[in-house]
């Protein structure tokens, strides 16, 4: 036992006991203990954060002696990337997701305490699920020893070089992505937990939760809708600078993972607004709640699962099965329990007087609206791995299905939403002559396709009729669309946000503007820069001479040139320490007899030489450690080896082997060295780095100038990622991949437009979110203080 | 009807349809019920293949083949992948019988028909009886005149 798996242990033991007291309240009705679960779940929270803590530590100063730093990092990365190491791994990245839903677990049973039976069962929900993370932990441990990995090397043995990190996790973006990730979902938690904890209990006969909690789970939905919007933006950015991909979205399995919680999550938004105890939504939105959740923890699973082979296999295999179980337990809890309610349960809801045109109804329209997108990402990440279980059958799921659905469904969204707007505003008449009017232009615009780029998938490569129809669509039709939709939203505004009372609503409007036109943004852009996205190429040769030909290169087709400044080539780590990387004869000495049989580096200044007729015998440091090295012939063997000097070697460290010694590391001619100019035997390269200085003309203007190239990671087997240069333009990104080989570079230079309005959708959406988080006079950060929880909102929503 | 059971109800349908066109019109990427020769289909499942030979009165061409045999490449690369080829192949069920693989009726397959090496083919009637057997490899031509002959074989079969 290490003091990871310790604390690991004792988080678990008082999760459990904080679960079980809670749970057997709830059912006795009988608050024994229940004045210990604050102490027991903080205890728990505190035990997680310290063994992430100590993870990070490991990474941090490089503990080999845990398996899982041995296998997720290395001595040359830098310290943002041996922390990053830490959520590289699918142990690493649980114990993160762990510790943040017992921080938010915490927290949330601090801020309301356990007043009542339904809030004991929330919490007994949620530290269950705590629980049941820190028991796949304790199965299989980030904290596992190395004898894991060396099930044969001797006790106390430790390596001296980590295997490092995945080359596609080495960026600034990767570094922050997962963290907001996994608070998003850990947040998610607590509106999972209310949903369940209201079926459960209405099948029990105890009421609604749900009424109570409101405000509650509106905050907590915001605030993870915040930060998994955050965290799908960092994703995106991160694959269009790291991979070359050419994009931000690829519809990569993992991507479609966060993108399904993420649209669900915003229909989900939408529905609690709708929430009223006598409504129809008095079910659907508790149900929608509780179902967030449990499609993260899907989605989850299907990727983890090994199922699909994608470019985030990174975090692949052990814990599969019990996120299956993970999987089972949350979609019982969150779909089958609500879905099983809303069968059972008679009588028809009320509230609709059979009128079509209704804020109500546009806005359920909304909300199935999403949850149609979110059934095609859904069913294009779920039926290829259904139908090969069910069938045998293997097929495969390419980005046109996505596009080619998803698009229609945005294109009505975005009219919807232009609608809803301008019926707010306008009134009945006005505004269905203004959706017939765009409408209309919309379905127009689907026909008029200036050039096939215009189409959105001219031949996909299924002959499927729909596919050929949904394809041959114009991309001119998003257009009406969405000017109607900024046009509804920015009239709405117009009017409203004078109108307001105080200073919270009108803020609330403001925040609720941006991420309208935000969205509306976001998929304007979206197509544009896929299929206009230009690219042509241009090589340059005889670049690692000494003299760099620095000629203008056109690239053809384009009116850009490049031109090649200078060539670099370097290998890291350079010049190491050897401490860094080696064993001091004292460490030898004091790992002592562990050492018997393993590979290890060894480092120190030459005391004696002996020379034999086969072998030269070398003393480091005055000490009982020694290199051998075995000569086999003249050539190698002259050893230019003086004493006084440094010296490193690497090779198999035998104990006891011959007299007067107690360590014999026994080297070759290739695996010793100085410590200036360590061999790669000793020392070996953990990346190339090739990249060429160029600068970008445009019409002979200078667009950009910077270094391209790659990166190659001999270690990984030969990975490479590519260093881009990126020019930020307001209309168009200049976007230049470089391969660098054998004295020559081919140049891609890709033109991407509306990369500018992307970011600035990101920016809306961001800060909308935020300001209608903080300022909502009704269910704000700011009002959380001055108003009690406990509010059953008869009065209907009279915004979104 | 009232409009929110309307739009709901609209909902499922909506999916429903897009859940059965784009899973049936997904690109195959393999299929475990067939092998792939060149451009043609085999099926595996001999017991399915005699069926439906019965049903449709067609002969059984039974492919023996493995992973390894150079010669089964050389059929993939300049037989299979012919036109002609392909259209012959059409009159016959296909069988295609890795001789590498454990599943029982394959070795009885193999004992039957005699093929202890690949590759070799075998065109049966639908009730097993042997019509022409060709051993090792036969190029385009001759593969087609063996094709031939098992068709005739078969009809004059047929006709008595």
């Amino acid at each position: 036992m290490n003091v990871g798996n310790v604390l690991l242990a004792t988080a678990f033991a008082v999760l459990l006991g904080a679960t079980g007291i809670l749970a057997r309240a709830y059912l006795a009705d009988d608050d024994r203990h229940v004045g210990y679960v604050t102490m027991l779940t903080g205890t728990g929270a505190v035990a997680l954060a310290g063994a992430l803590a100590q993870l990070t530590y490991q990474f941090v100063v490089t503990d080999y002696s845990n398996a899982y730093v041995w296998n997720n990092t290395a001595d040359y990365l830098p310290l943002l990337y041996r922390v990053t190491g830490v959520y590289a791994g699918n142990e690493g990245s649980i114990l993160l997701w762990a510790a943040l839903t017992a921080l938010v677990a915490f927290t949330a049973g601090v801020i309301r305490g356990f007043p009542d039976r339904h809030s004991k069962l929330v919490h007994a929900i949620t530290f269950g699920i705590v629980t049941y993370f820190v028991g796949m932990l304790l199965l299989q441990s980030p904290f596992a020893s190395i004898r894991t990995e060396f099930a044969n090397a001797p006790p106390g043995y430790i390596p001296t070089s980590g295997e490092g990190l995945n080359p596609l996790l080495v960026d600034p973006y990767m570094a922050i992505h997962p963290p907001v990730m996994f608070v998003s979902y850990a947040l998610l938690t607590m509106p999972f937990a209310i949903g369940a904890a209201h079926f459960v209990s209405l099948f029990r006969g105890d009421g609604s939760v749900f009424a109570a909690w409101r405000g509650s789970v509106t905050r907590w939905l915001r605030v993870s809708w915040l930060f998994l919007t955050v965290a799908v933006a960092l994703g995106g950015l991160w694959s269009y600078t790291v991979l070359g991909w050419g994009g931000i979205w690829a519809w990569d399995p993992v991507e479609t993972a966060i993108l399904v919680p993420w649209l669900f999550l915003t229909a989900t938004v939408h529905a609690v607004v709708r929430y009223r105890p006598n409504d129809e939504y008095r079910i659907l939105a508790p149900a929608m709640t509780a179902t967030v959740f449990s499609l993260a923890i899907y989605t989850t699973s299907i990727v983890r699962s090994g199922t699909f082979r994608s470019v985030h296999s990174f975090a692949d295999g052990g814990i599969g099965i019990s996120f299956i179980v993970l999987m089972v337990l949350t979609s019982v809890l969150g779909v089958v329990v609500p879905l099983a309610y809303w069968f059972l349960q008679d009588g028809e809801a009320t509230g609709s007087d059979g009128a079509w045109l209704t804020r109500d109804n546009l806005l359920h329209a909304a909300v199935l609206l999403f949850g149609l997108l979110t059934f095609v990402s859904l069913w294009g990440l779920s039926f290829p791995v259904l139908r090969a279980a069910v069938t045998g059958v293997e097929v495969s799921v390419e980005s046109h299905y996505f596009n080619l659905w998803s698009y229609p469904l945005v294109g009505i969204a975005l009219l919807l939403l232009g609608f809803y707007m301008d019926f707010d505003v306008e009134g009945r008449r006005r505004s269905l002559t203004g959706l017939a009017v765009f409408g209309t232009a919309a379905v127009a615009a689907a026909f008029v396709a200036p050039s096939e780029t215009w189409q959105l998938s001219p031949s996909p490569p299924t002959q499927s009729p729909i596919y050929g129809v949904l394809g041959s669509i114009s991309v001119l039709s998003i257009l009406p669309p969405a000017a109607y939709a900024i046009l509804g939203v920015t009239k709405r505004a117009l009017a409203r946000i004078p109108a307001t009372a105080d200073r919270g609503a009108m803020f609330k409007e403001t925040g609720i503007t941006a991420i309208h036109v935000g969205a509306v943004l976001l998929v304007l852009s979206l197509p544009f820069m896929y299929m206009f996205a230009g690219q042509a190429s241009a090589m340059a040769t005889g670049i690692a001479s000494e003299s760099v030909d620095t000629s203008y290169q056109d690239v053809a087709g384009t009116d850009y040139s490049v031109r090649v400044l200078d060539y670099t080539s370097n290998e890291f780590p350079q010049n190491p320490k050897p401490e860094s990387y080696a064993l001091s004869a004292d460490q030898v000495a004091a790992r002592g007899p562990s050492l018997n049989g393993t590979v290890q580096a060894v480092y120190g200044t030459v005391t004696d030489i002996r020379r034999g007729p086969q072998a030269t015998v070398i003393q480091l440091d005055n000490s009982r450690t020694w290199v051998g090295v075995i000569q086999r012939n003249e050539t190698t063997g002259n050893l230019s080896v003086q004493t006084g000097q440094g010296l490193v070697a690497r090779g198999r460290l035998m104990w006891n082997f011959v007299p007067n010694a107690d360590a014999t590391v026994l080297a070759s001619p290739q695996t010793i060295g100085s410590p200036a100019n360590p061999p790669e035997g000793v020392v070996p390269t953990r990346v190339q780095v090739d990249g060429v200085s160029l600068a970008v003309y445009e019409d002979g203007k200078l667009v950009t100038s910077g270094v391209a190239g790659q990166r190659e990671y001999p270690q990984q087997g030969n990975m490479q990622v590519r260093d881009v240069l990126i020019d930020r333009g307001l209309v168009t990104d200049t976007y230049v991949i470089a391969g660098v080989s054998d004295g020559t570079a081919s140049m891609t230079v890709k033109q991407v437009p509306l990369m500018s309005l992307l970011r600035l959708s990101i920016v809306l959406l961001v800060a909308g979110m935020s300001t209608v988080l903080v300022f909502d006079p009704e269910h704000g950060i700011q009002t959380l203080t001055a108003s009690t929880a406990s509010s059953t909102d008869v009065e209907p929503e009279t915004t979104d | 009807m009232k409009p929110r059971k309307a739009l709901t109800i609209a909902f499922f349908v909506f999916l429903l349809g897009i859940g059965y066109l784009s899973m049936h019109s997904a690109p195959v990427l393999s299929d475990d019920n067939y092998s792939y020769h060149g451009e043609t289909e085999w099926r595996t499942d001999f017991s399915e293949a005699e069926q439906l030979a019965s049903e449709q009165d067609r002969p059984i061409v039974i492919y023996f083949w493995t992973t390894w045999c150079t010669y089964c490449e050389d059929y993939n690369q300049y037989v299979y992948s012919d036109p002609e080829v392909q259209a012959e192949l059409d009159d016959f069920v296909k069988v295609a019988v890795n001789l590498d693989s454990d599943q029982g009726e394959y070795g009885r397959l193999q004992q039957r028909y005699n093929a202890n090496y690949p590759p070799q083919h075998v065109i049966i009637t639908p009730e097993g009886e042997q019509l022409v057997k060709i051993s090792g490899y036969a190029d385009r031509e001759a593969f087609l005149n063996y094709l031939a002959k098992a068709e005739r074989e078969y009809d004059a079969g047929d006709n008595q």
